[in-house]
């Protein structure tokens, strides 16, 4: 029997009829929530409630509907539920849960209007509070934007606080005492006279009270778990070899197979011939998929095998051949015809520019694949009507329909399973891997089939970090800028990857822009303008979105405009900057890495400074000239997440964050051969390792308004502070990704 | 232990994979010094071919990669690769923890060390040496392993590491010419009384 | 054809040429072992054969000639080998995609040198890729386990 049907015999929901001992307690702030999505697998009786607990006789699982693919997301949810619930980590079963429109994102969308994230003005607010309406329209069950911890801070604390709540009505009515003088304590409610009564005894009659709809939150002060570094629930599995990734979906009878994807992005297959493939050991089946074809074998090598012996002609690229052409395109895009948007326009640049003394520059930044670990796959079982899908995915219900469209089953009736993701960083919430792998499984109707890509299909077949070029203009007045016009021009990922996902895709794209024209400095002349060229390869989210390369151009252009003035970089920022929070972590940079200290001949110090996804972060990186060439050898990196609810984690994310961030920008790009993505795998698209990695002191700093997600703000600051580390080193302005193309790194 | 690893280690590799066709060493019965140095222009081909250079890098212990797909220049193997005193990575990282008994047939998968694959000991320095560097080095018998050159042209019939120059795998360029013309070059150079040039 | 894995005896039926990572993976249902590269690039299919760190993505299984030992037969959860605790301590993983063969590799690095330089985990380590970029604590963790095997 099925883990869900087990479920379904021992668990029962809040407000539905009862089955074998079990309870789901949730929280939901809108009049009218979605449906509860565990109801269908329990009974046919209604539900009042989004379960994010839920409470058997042999246990209480806490769902934490969020794609966990490094960022600690399982944890940190589960300890927000667990809080509340008066329960211990360690006590509790975690599960993703399935898709569900219930468990959408609110705060995904409340850095996309036109407000500077400093703003907490009222009309900011407002819209803010607005784009809730949309997010909740669009339901997206999408984990991505570092907008998990903001998201779920309130209604997972909200959910474990409600089901706390009734389990104690519970006990009182049980043991016949007033509420008031009931305690609790990990998983038990305690009476006046000592008597314990866990909570799975009292799971079947606190389902029959109704939970409140608001209940009080503990305060801060008396956080248990909160606030505190907490053992990561995935860790031991992880670190045994028994953390289920998606790649490692196991069922019975089942059959693996590999894609073969026109090399040519987007076109599809003009003729092919499989008979060598047909005729090879483990083979079973060739299939036909969206522009290329699939080899279905007994085993994933079989299938790979077969793959590469595959004849095929494919269709030509619908789009320039050569990367020279793409930057060209880029490098034509700033016109007005193209102007996408122009968030910022302080002041008036115009006169200041048409006068003397005008610094230009401009800064390139490549395509970028993922490259994920975990190469794309999804397992996908087509049978009487009937699909589950097992994926790592940061978007389930995008997935449930992607899925649909392959197959015409209705979205709501197919079970998205979600594993651990080895990896995301933007890349698993495309749905093309998903969308591949159902085609198999209509191939092959009956039997279950795991599709798993080579790396070079993956590496070639990515949705990438778009190219982009910035152009700065500047005017000194007193060593700090009096104007600076900052002009960008990249394809844009948001609606590229909106109208592959058949979402609302129009107005201007707010990744070209991203963390360039919402920064909180005070230039008195200041204006971000931003272009959009035209999509030839598909571009994605990629792990820091626009701060990817737009902090890179920005804080580039500020140290250069300080070197040449002869002022101190940080000084000169902080003339221009009254935001306290950003104004700490700068200054909390300055004295970890004692800024300014005299370093040897050779050596180098580099700062930057980024204002992402609501998060102030400063970094100073350190770098050696050695005989080998280049060497990072030390950061540092400041951030202010408004609250910090895991301070372990955050230390891990930044960390990680700044690695990804210069492990891209000194070595990675995606170029074009012919139209062929050149890339193929690790041997020419290397990422950072070991003896590349620097030592990092990560400070975590709560002045800012709000509670913020960690999983990107590390990576903008990062190529900047490493290019201005090494002009300091070496005299060299490094102005265009990867910085390898132009320097030697140890 | 690391003794211990290191003949575990040599002690695994398998004995042959290659081809093991016979290479012939029969020297001319004499050669100019002409001929000689004509013969020492392809042997320096060979040598400072990136099959063979690569492997050869003198004191460094990097082995070195090169080829389309990594730029003009070769460059340094990825992921720190460090030979160490052992020459096969003995003390960290052993050269058969990813070169197995096989060349790789997927593109840029690593070639076999089945034939005993270690970098070359530090005074067969080839990699950006000159050809006169190479070529002194190369009849020094305090540098070439105390051999004569006709014990040369023998050790290079039989060492099988020296037959993947021209067998490397798929997406790599073999070394120059053949094995057995290699040899017979260098015998007819050794004749010749292994003349060297200017540069 | 006979495969030793985790001290168990296998009885296989593949292609000769089939890389050890896909028996294990698809034939014997062995998952801790990852699929990241297939060229040996990545580290995270590492295995050790006979106690020695070796990548089974490029390793054909006709050529094993030892015991195979997977992240499965290091440890368990319930009695996990020094290294891992080691990382669990330093709260090693994040993904966690790239551990397995990072635990493999570490392990038989100590093996050969229990008392690593921050020089020697450079060497050892740099073949094995993580894309989040753990390295500050995966070297945190190495010492520490070093550390600990020393006392044990």
């Amino acid at each position: 029997m099925g883990r869900i049907a087990k479920i379904a015999r021992r668990t029962f929901l809040l407000g539905s009829v009862a089955v074998i001992g079990g309870v789901a307690f949730g929280y939901w702030k809108y009049k009218q929530p979605y449906g509860n999505p565990l109801d269908d697998r329990l009974t046919d009786g209604e539900a009042s409630l989004t379960p994010y607990v839920k409470v058997a006789s042999d246990g209480i699982t806490i769902i934490t509907p969020r794609a966990e693919m490094g960022q600690g997301v399982h944890t940190t949810l589960a300890a927000m539920v667990a809080e509340e619930l008066d329960v211990e980590l360690n006590a509790v079963k975690i599960e993703h849960g399935p898709a569900s429109y219930a468990y959408y994102n609110e705060a995904v969308l409340e850095e996309a209007v036109p407000f500077l994230p400093t703003d907490h003005g009222m009309v900011a607010e407002t819209m803010r509070g607005f784009t809730k309406v949309p997010a909740k329209f669009l339901a997206l069950q999408i984990t991505g934007g570092s907008s998990t911890t903001p998201d779920g801070f309130v209604k997972m604390r909200k959910a474990g606080a409600a089901a706390r709540t009734v389990l104690v009505q519970a006990a009182a009515q049980k043991l016949g005492v007033s509420e008031s003088n009931l305690k609790t304590e990990n998983g038990h409610v305690i009476a006046p006279d000592g008597t314990k009564v866990a909570y799975t005894e009292l799971a079947t009659l606190a389902a029959s009270i109704e939970p409140p709809a608001d209940p009080d939150l503990q305060p801060q002060s008396e956080w248990r778990l909160l606030g505190k570094s907490q053992p990561r629930v995935d860790m031991v599995s992880k670190v045994t070899g028994t953390a289920p990734f998606g790649v490692d979906t196991q069922l019975d009878d089942m059959l693996y197979a590999t894609v073969r994807v026109n090399p040519y992005l987007g076109a599809g297959v003009r003729s092919y011939d499989a008979s060598e493939t047909l005729g090879m050991r483990g083979v079973k089946k060739v299939v036909e998929v969206t522009n290329g074809l699939a080899v279905i074998a007994t085993n994933t090598w079989y299938a790979m095998e077969g793959a590469k012996a595959l004849e095929v002609e494919w269709k030509p690229a619908p789009y320039p051949l050569t990367t020279d052409e793409h930057f060209a395109q880029v490098a034509a895009s700033f016109t007005d015809e193209r102007q996408d948007s122009q968030n910022r326009n302080e002041g008036d640049v115009e006169p200041l520019l048409a006068g003397g003394n005008v610094t230009e520059i401009e800064y390139r930044a490549p395509y970028l694949a993922h490259a994920t670990m975990e190469p794309m796959n999804a397992t996908a079982w087509l049978r009487d009507g009937k699909l589950d899908i097992w994926a790592g995915n940061q978007n389930p219900t995008l997935a449930r329909q992607f899925a649909s469209n392959v197959t015409g089953i209705p979205a709501e009736e197919i079970e998205i399973h979600t594993p651990y993701l080895g990896g995301g960083f933007g890349r698993r919430g495309e749905m093309d891997y998903v969308q591949l792998a159902v085609e198999v499984a209509k191939g092959m109707e009956g039997t279950p089939v795991k599709t798993t890509w080579s790396r070079e299909e993956d590496q070639c077949h990515g949705f990438y970090r778009p190219i982009s070029i910035g152009r700065i203009k500047a005017v000194m007045e007193d060593g700090a800028p009096k104007a600076i016009d900052i002009q960008l021009a990249a394809p844009g990922a948001i609606i590229d990857a909106f109208s592959r996902q058949g979402l609302p895709a129009a107005g201007p794209d707010g990744s070209i822009p991203m963390a360039a024209w919402d920064q909180p400095y005070t230039f008195p002349n200041y204006r971000v303008t931003a272009y959009k060229v035209p999509t030839m390869l598909p571009v994605t989210f990629w792990r820091s979105v626009g701060g990817s390369q737009n902090a890179f151009f920005q804080e580039s252009a500020l140290d250069e405009l300080a070197h040449a003035a002869g002022v101190d970089p940080i000084e000169m920022r902080l003339k221009s900057l009254t935001h306290g929070p950003s104004r700490k972590v700068i200054e909390a940079v300055v004295e970890m890495s004692n800024w300014g200290s005299a370093m040897p001949v050779g050596h180098g110090r580099g700062m930057a400074f980024c204002l992402a996804f609501g998060v102030p972060t400063a970094e100073v990186i350190e770098v050696a000239n050695t005989e080998d060439g280049i060497k990072v050898t030390k950061a540092f990196a400041a951030v202010d997440v408004g609250v910090a609810l895991d301070p372990g984690n955050i230390e891990a994310q930044v960390m990680g964050g700044l690695n990804y961030g210069l492990s891209a920008a000194i070595l990675s790009q995606i170029t074009l051969d012919n139209g062929e993505v050149e890339q193929t795998n690790f041997h020419n698209y290397d990422a950072m390792r070991m003896y590349q990695a620097p030592s990092i002191e990560v400070k975590i700093l709560e002045n800012a308004e709000k509670i913020r997600g960690i999983g990107e703000p590390g990576t903008p600051p990062a190529a900047p502070a490493l290019a201005n580390a090494i002009f300091a080193a070496t005299g060299t302005r490094l102005r265009e990704m990867p910085f390898s193309n132009f320097v030697d790194f140890a | 232990m690391r003794r211990l690893i290191f003949a575990v280690l040599m002690a695994t590799v398998p004995a042959v994979a290659l081809s093991a066709e016979d290479i012939q060493t029969n020297p001319p019965a004499s050669a100019t010094e002409a001929e000689g140095l004509e013969a020492w222009s392809r042997i320096y081909e060979v040598t400072s071919h990136s099959r063979c250079s690569n492997c050869h890098t003198g004191p460094s212990d990097r082995p070195m990669w090169s080829g389309p797909s990594y730029g003009a220049e070769p460059r340094r193997h990825g992921m720190n690769i460090r030979a160490g005193e052992s020459r096969i990575g003995a003390e960290t990282l052993p050269c058969s923890t990813c070169h197995g008994a096989q060349n790789g047939e997927v593109p840029h998968s690593p070639p076999d060390n089945a034939s005993g694959w270690m970098l070359a000991p530090v005074e067969a320095h080839w990699f950006g040496q000159s050809s006169r560097t190479i070529c002194e080095q190369l009849r020094d018998p305090a540098r070439n392993g105390g051999r004569t050159l006709n014990e040369v042209a023998q050790h290079l019939g039989h060492d099988l590491i020296l037959r993947w120059a021209w067998a490397p795998g798929p997406g790599r360029e073999p070394a120059p010419y053949s094995l057995q013309e290699h040899v017979d070059d260098l015998l007819i150079w050794g004749v010749a009384g292994a003349p060297c040039p200017q540069q | 054809m006979r495969l030793n894995v985790n001290g168990q005896t296998h009885e296989v039926d593949v292609q000769e040429d089939m890389p050890l990572l896909w028996v294990l993976r698809d034939e014997l249902n062995y998952t801790g072992p990852k699929f990241g590269c297939g060229i040996a690039m990545c580290g995270a299919c590492t295995v050790h054969i006979d106690g020695v760190a070796t990548r089974s993505c490029t390793l054909q299984v006709g050529d094993v000639d030892g015991e195979v030992t997977t992240i499965e037969g290091l440890g368990t959860p319930d009695v996990q080998h020094i290294v891992q605790q080691a990382w669990v301590e330093h709260q090693v993983a994040q993904c966690g995609y790239c551990q397995p063969g990072q635990i493999m590799q570490a392990s038989s690095l100590l093996d050969a040198n229990p008392e690593p330089t921050d020089d020697d985990i450079d060497v050892a380590m740099s073949g094995n890729l993580c894309r989040c970029a753990t390295y500050p604590r995966i070297r945190a963790a190495i010492h520490t386990a070093a550390a600990k095997m020393k006392e044990a």
